[in-house]
């Protein structure tokens, strides 16, 4: 009988606060008030011109919560 | 955690599994046109009680029955019911038991009468990159080695392999470390170690990979409809080589103290 895999990320919309140094954002979350996670970008060059007020969807793992990688933007 | 097992745990291991694989005999001699996947698993259970052992999927998490009977393009998962198997049908039987602690898992495809062409091929196929995994079950490779072979074997020909439901680690526990992925990049995950004891079952796609779980919270179908099958054996890693549990210890030869370790 085969194991379910854990779905080990989860993804979740946020918008961006704040451009940090080395490529990262501050990033708040939009759902239940996880409140803000400090975001690498995914890849996607067209996502380091990221401005503040850029709404995103941001991958999350359970280890920790407090950090994330922006995956996409969103419209 | 390694989760190794020594030689006389591997000794009850190779039981439950024995059990296991001789009951999967039973059911396909009895996978004909006209009987119900219920009857399947009273047959099942039957011969797992009678054998001494105790089924390992009846209750566990919720499961309602001894057997996963997955037709066509069921997956994996599915509860047995009335559903009649018909004469081209391919059914995935898919079973464990539990005999003094120990667990035993394996899983086959079967043919019910004459199937199609592709039908055939995919459960050759399926089989084959069982095989291909299982012959990489040696002391120094890792888990990732296993599942970049299912992987690369059925996309060879064609297929996909299915990412939601994955192999695992088997012993006291029938799901324990590590998860054993049919899919992945080689050189990655655990280290095999002797004593390791995996459930490797790749579940391979005619169409795509997607699935999704009915309503019943369990049997998982294919996507796009497409038939699917599903092999699984219990091994364990010797510094020998792999042992298929279910078979006898084959390198008993090759050392007057024929040790696992």
């Amino acid at each position: 009988m085969p194991e379910v895999a854990p779905r080990d990320v989860i993804e979740v919309p946020g918008t961006v606060k704040e451009q940090l140094p080395n490529a990262l954002f501050r990033v708040e979350l939009e759902n239940e008030s996880r409140g803000q996670v400090v975001a690498h970008v995914a890849g996607d060059a067209s996502l380091l011109r990221l401005r503040p007020g850029d709404p995103v969807v941001v991958e999350l793992m359970p280890y920790d919560m407090g950090r994330g990688r922006i995956v996409r933007r969103r419209s | 955690m390694s989760f190794q097992k020594s030689w006389s745990e591997l000794q009850k291991m190779a039981r439950a599994c024995r059990i296991v694989v001789d009951t999967l005999d039973a059911l396909e001699g009895a996978a004909v046109p006209g009987v119900s996947t219920k009857e399947l698993d009273r047959i099942a259970r039957e011969h797992i009680v009678k054998a001494g052992a105790k089924p390992a999927f009846l209750g566990y998490r919720g499961y309602p029955a001894s057997l996963c009977v997955a037709v066509n393009e069921e997956v994996v998962h599915g509860i047995p019911g009335p559903r009649k198997l018909k004469q081209g049908d391919i059914v995935g039987l898919d079973l464990g038991c539990v005999v003094d602690g120990f667990y035993g898992d394996a899983a086959r495809t079967v043919a019910v009468g004459r199937i199609g062409d592709e039908a055939r091929r995919l459960m050759k196929v399926t089989l084959e990159s069982l095989f291909a995994a299982i012959d990489l079950c040696r002391p120094g490779k890792r888990v990732g080695d296993l599942g970049h072979a299912v992987q690369s074997h059925a996309e060879r020909h064609g297929y996909s392999v299915v990412r939601e439901f994955v192999g695992h680690g088997i012993g006291t526990h029938l799901h324990e470390e590590p998860q054993v992925p049919n899919y992945g990049p080689p050189g990655r995950r655990e280290r095999l170690v002797p004593g390791m004891c995996l459930a490797i079952e790749p579940m391979v796609n005619v169409g795509g990979a997607e699935v999704e779980v009915l309503q019943d919270g369990w049997t998982a179908v294919t996507k796009d409809k497409s038939l699917s099958a599903h092999f699984e054996l219990s091994v364990a890693v010797t510094s020998f080589g792999p042992w298929i549990l279910s078979e006898p210890y084959p390198y008993a030869d090759q050392q007057a103290e024929a040790r696992h370790a």
